[in-house]
């Protein structure tokens, strides 16, 4: 196996430069990102208000935009068996309006409506959740293992994971919605798994570190195989099963959620075990602290 | 069969069990429900609009600015306002002074009101707002304001009478207190319920908004039904025991939040119209109760349903035969029944109305048929996933002594999950479906972390032999093997790998929890289900596999 031999060839050092250099990338795009959109990811339309409609499909595009001439239609998306039509913020009678005529004029449309407030709660709310919820998850690494060194090494291949996660964001188009929040969330809580997983064994069992973290990989990379495999099959019934089935449509929320998962997951693989791997390396085979560990 | 032989003596197998056959008895009880955007239906995102703040202005000042009076005189309970010229007698029953007296002499008249200072800030303040106002604390006093209100709005308010909200974060707070957002919700609850509508859900979130979902309706008519009043009639008992309409809705110009009184009496305070004064006044004296009050009881409805009926009082019949009296009381009783009949019947007299301007953050609406698709389109891809990790697991260990008991208990915490959701009665809705997948992804990750422990994946000394290998000697083993549970290997190495799973687990649960509040509660069931999903699987499904598979195995 490749990886296996990139595990204990080279020294932790040089290998390292290879996370350091995706972290960099990563800050790069999502700093590109800020500077042009005033935020590190593309927000979505629950952040930045307006209403969205899905209609199923009965006529052209075209005959579809003349319908809602009178209202701010941003964009229409033909999303298997129905249209989707996003609006930008409209006045609240604008709104009731829209609703009655959606409905008058299609049987099962699907409507959501986002006021300013909502978006502006919703802002405050991911500014506010996201960091306690990271700082909970190192608060529970720090007392799981009760060593600094190999605690930061957990938490900083979180945070490499989160940072991948939001940047492939800007990379594949995904905006930020409360589904990619909830992702985003899952890939904290998540990622750090096999990381636990990788610096108990390390910890705790007996033998030398390159092939303690070898036997962990086997265990870990089923366990990344088995949540792959989860988020796979959400990512294909939600967004391609559509043009298989043509009466099915696609699932936004379970869409960007589950596209945002797999590249934090594929991320995880990564930093895990490179990133984390190479670092218990370092720290386990330092002078001292390797004959210390040995003996116990 | 020796296996489940020993297995059923095992505490934590048959607790195992025993969680999974209740959690099928309270699936097929209770039945699982479906959220909105499963089932079809609207929902509304409400947030309440208000202020607590406190404010320093002298009842003095609102008085003489009030009654156009040249000076304000405070002497025990009462203030005595002295005005150049006349005060119209109506005056003081506008401005929420019920039982102000007016004397004049030699072109002055004197006002005497009988009122706590903080009444007398209230009343300037609702007449201000044209909202309802209400005290909620002592030192410092505090006022709920019922509107939209800002603090620099707030100061111009006070202005005119040099008044001001105190500087300082907590003199001005945006929101309503808890009981407030309580008291809307139950507005809610019971007008929704007499409009004879299933399903509906009221439920807070972060004590600022408020969710409601109306099950198969769209969203228009939703927006329509949230808004409508009831309708609301007064009915007075004439002499031959029968009763005669009075008023109806429209008559009742404003209503107050329920005060009791020193003796503990609990009474809702309503104000009429002029025009519906009068009518009130004719009717009590036509149907002669205003000579016999006992006799007469005076009924309120609201959509046909009696919500009080009580004699009119004799005091108030003495000032009826006299002349139209506008603010009136409905007395309900007394103590802490009194004090909820009183919450009740403010509630019914203002029609469903609101206690809160509210506004309407977000709404929306999903088609009956749309969420259908969308079930079966989740099922789909819980079924795929199930599939696609079972053949993970296959693919890795090869041996189906190892695979089947990981997947049926994969799927018994599923069970288990449901379970317990059908038992609390909440809904599934699209994103707890997905937290349930996401829970088949992890559970399973840590069942394979316990079967490595076992059967010691990644030690060094069997590293040339590859996983498949053992997992298939030891479980070929497994019929001549030897009680292995009461082993001390086994034992260490399951308390290994319980030491993994429970940091896991924990991590997983606190990266969640925010999601509890986070979007207006558009996410709880997906972190609920999640942690429920964690807590079930650690604490009963978990233990119960890592005996079932040491067995299996026979790991000695």
């Amino acid at each position: 196996m490749e990886l296996e031999d990139i595990i204990s060839k080279y020294p932790p050092r040089q290998i390292m430069l290879l996370p350091i250099a995706i972290i960099v990338l990563a800050l790069i795009s999502l700093s590109v990102t800020y500077l042009n959109t005033g935020s590190p990811v593309r927000l979505g339309i629950e952040f930045t208000g307006g209403t969205l409609v899905t209609v199923p499909q009965t006529g052209t595009e075209d005959t579809l935009r003349s319908q809602f001439e009178g209202y701010p239609l941003v964009d229409v998306r033909n999303i298997g068996s129905r249209y989707m039509l996003q609006f930008g913020p409209m006045s609240d009678s604008d709104y009731a309006r829209l609703a009655k005529q959606v409905n008058e004029k299609y049987e099962g449309a699907e409507i959501k409506h986002m006021g300013p407030i909502y978006s502006k709660e919703l802002q405050a709310q991911v500014i506010r959740y996201l960091p306690i919820s990271f700082l909970l998850m190192a608060i529970v690494v720090f007392l799981v293992f009760r060593e600094p060194i190999v605690s930061l090494l957990v938490v900083i291949s979180a945070i490499a994971d989160i940072l991948t996660a939001a940047a492939s964001m800007n990379l594949t188009g995904v905006q930020l919605s409360l589904g990619t929040v909830a992702a985003l969330l899952m890939l904290i809580g998540y990622s750090v798994d096999t990381d636990i997983l990788l610096s108990m064994r390390v910890l705790k069992r007996k033998g030398g570190v390159d092939e303690k973290i070898i036997g962990a990989m086997g265990t870990g990379l089923t366990m990344a195989g088995t949540t792959i495999a989860a988020v796979l099959s959400l990512i294909i019934v939600s967004n391609f099963l559509y043009f298989v089935i043509p009466s099915f449509s696609r699932m936004d929320v379970i869409a960007d959620m589950s596209t945002v998962l797999i590249f934090g997951l594929a991320a995880d693989v990564f930093n895990t075990w490179v990133t984390n791997a190479q670092g218990l390396r370092w720290y386990m085979n330092r002078p001292g602290k390797a004959t210390r560990r040995q003996k116990k | 069969m020796s296996l489940l032989h020993d297995l059923s003596k095992d505490r934590r197998v048959v607790v195992y069990a025993a969680a999974v056959v209740l959690a099928l008895i309270f699936i097929a009880v209770f039945g699982l429900k479906f959220g909105l955007d499963l089932e079809g239906g609207s929902y509304l995102q409400l947030q309440l609009q208000g202020a607590v703040a406190q404010v320093d202005v002298s009842p003095e000042k609102i008085l003489e600015a009030q009654f156009h009076g040249t000076s304000v005189e405070k002497h025990g309970d009462s203030y005595f306002v002295t005005v150049q010229g006349k005060v119209d007698s109506t005056l003081a029953d506008d401005l929420g002074y019920s039982g102000a007296k007016i004397v004049e002499r030699d072109n002055t008249s004197k006002v005497t009101i009988i009122a706590a200072p903080e009444t007398v800030i209230t009343n300037y303040l609702k007449k201000s707002l044209d909202a309802d106002v209400k005290i909620v604390g002592v030192a410092p006093v505090k006022y709920e304001i019922r509107t939209n209100v800002s603090r620099d709005s707030l100061n111009a308010i006070l202005a005119p009478v040099g008044g001001s909200v105190p500087s300082g974060e907590d003199a001005f707070v945006e929101g309503v207190t808890a009981d407030t957002v309580d008291e809307t919700k139950k507005v809610l609850d019971s007008k929704l319920n007499r409009l004879g509508l299933q399903d509906i859900k009221v439920r807070i979130v972060d004590n600022k908004f408020i969710l409601i979902d109306l099950a198969g309706m769209d969203v228009a008519t939703a927006q329509d039904v949230v808004g409508k009043p009831g309708k609301f009639e007064i009915r007075i008992q004439t002499e031959n025991n029968q009763t005669v309409h009075v008023l109806y809705g429209d008559a009742v110009e404003s209503v107050d939040i329920p005060q009791g009184d020193r003796q503990g009496g609990w009474g809702v305070p309503f104000m009429l119209s002029e025009e519906g004064a009068k009518v009130f006044q004719k009717a009590a004296i036509d149907a002669g109760a205003t000579k016999d009050p006992d006799a007469h009881y005076i009924s309120m409805y609201l959509d046909k349903d009696e919500i009080f009926s009580a004699p009119l009082a004799a005091e108030l019949a003495g000032s009826l035969a006299k002349s139209p009296v506008r603010n009136l009381e409905a007395r309900v009783g007394s103590g802490d029944a009194g004090s909820q009949k009183a919450k009740e019947l403010y509630i019914h007299l203002r029609e469903g109305a609101l206690p809160v301007n509210v506004e309407i953050v977000g709404s929306g609406q999903v088609s009956a048929a749309l969420g259908k698709q969308f079930k079966v389109q989740m099922v789909i891809a819980g079924l795929i996933a199930l599939l696609a990790v079972a053949g993970m697991i296959f693919y890795r260990y090869r041996e189906k002594r190892v695979v089947l008991p990981m997947i049926t208990t994969s799927l018994s915490e599923v069970v288990m999950m449901l379970g317990i959701w059908s038992l609390a009665g909440w809904q599934l809705d699209l994103a707890s479906l997905a937290g349930i997948i996401m829970v088949i992804g992890t559970g399973v990750d840590q069942l394979v972390i316990i079967t490595d422990e076992l059967i010691r994946g990644g030690e060094a000394s069997a590293l040339e032999r590859s996983i498949k290998e053992r997992a298939a000697e030891a479980a070929a083993k497994a019929g001549t093997a030897i009680a292995p549970t009461s082993s001390k290997v086994y034992l260490g190495r399951l308390s290994r790998a319980f030491s993994i799973i429970l940091g896991a687990a924990a991590t997983t649960v606190v990266a969640m929890l925010p999601l509890l509040y986070m979007g207006f509660g558009a996410l709880t069931g997906f972190a609920l289900i999640i942690i429920l999903g964690v807590f079930l699987g650690v604490a009963i499904a978990r233990p119960a596999y890592g005996r079932i598979i040491g067995h299996i195995l026979g790991t000695s």
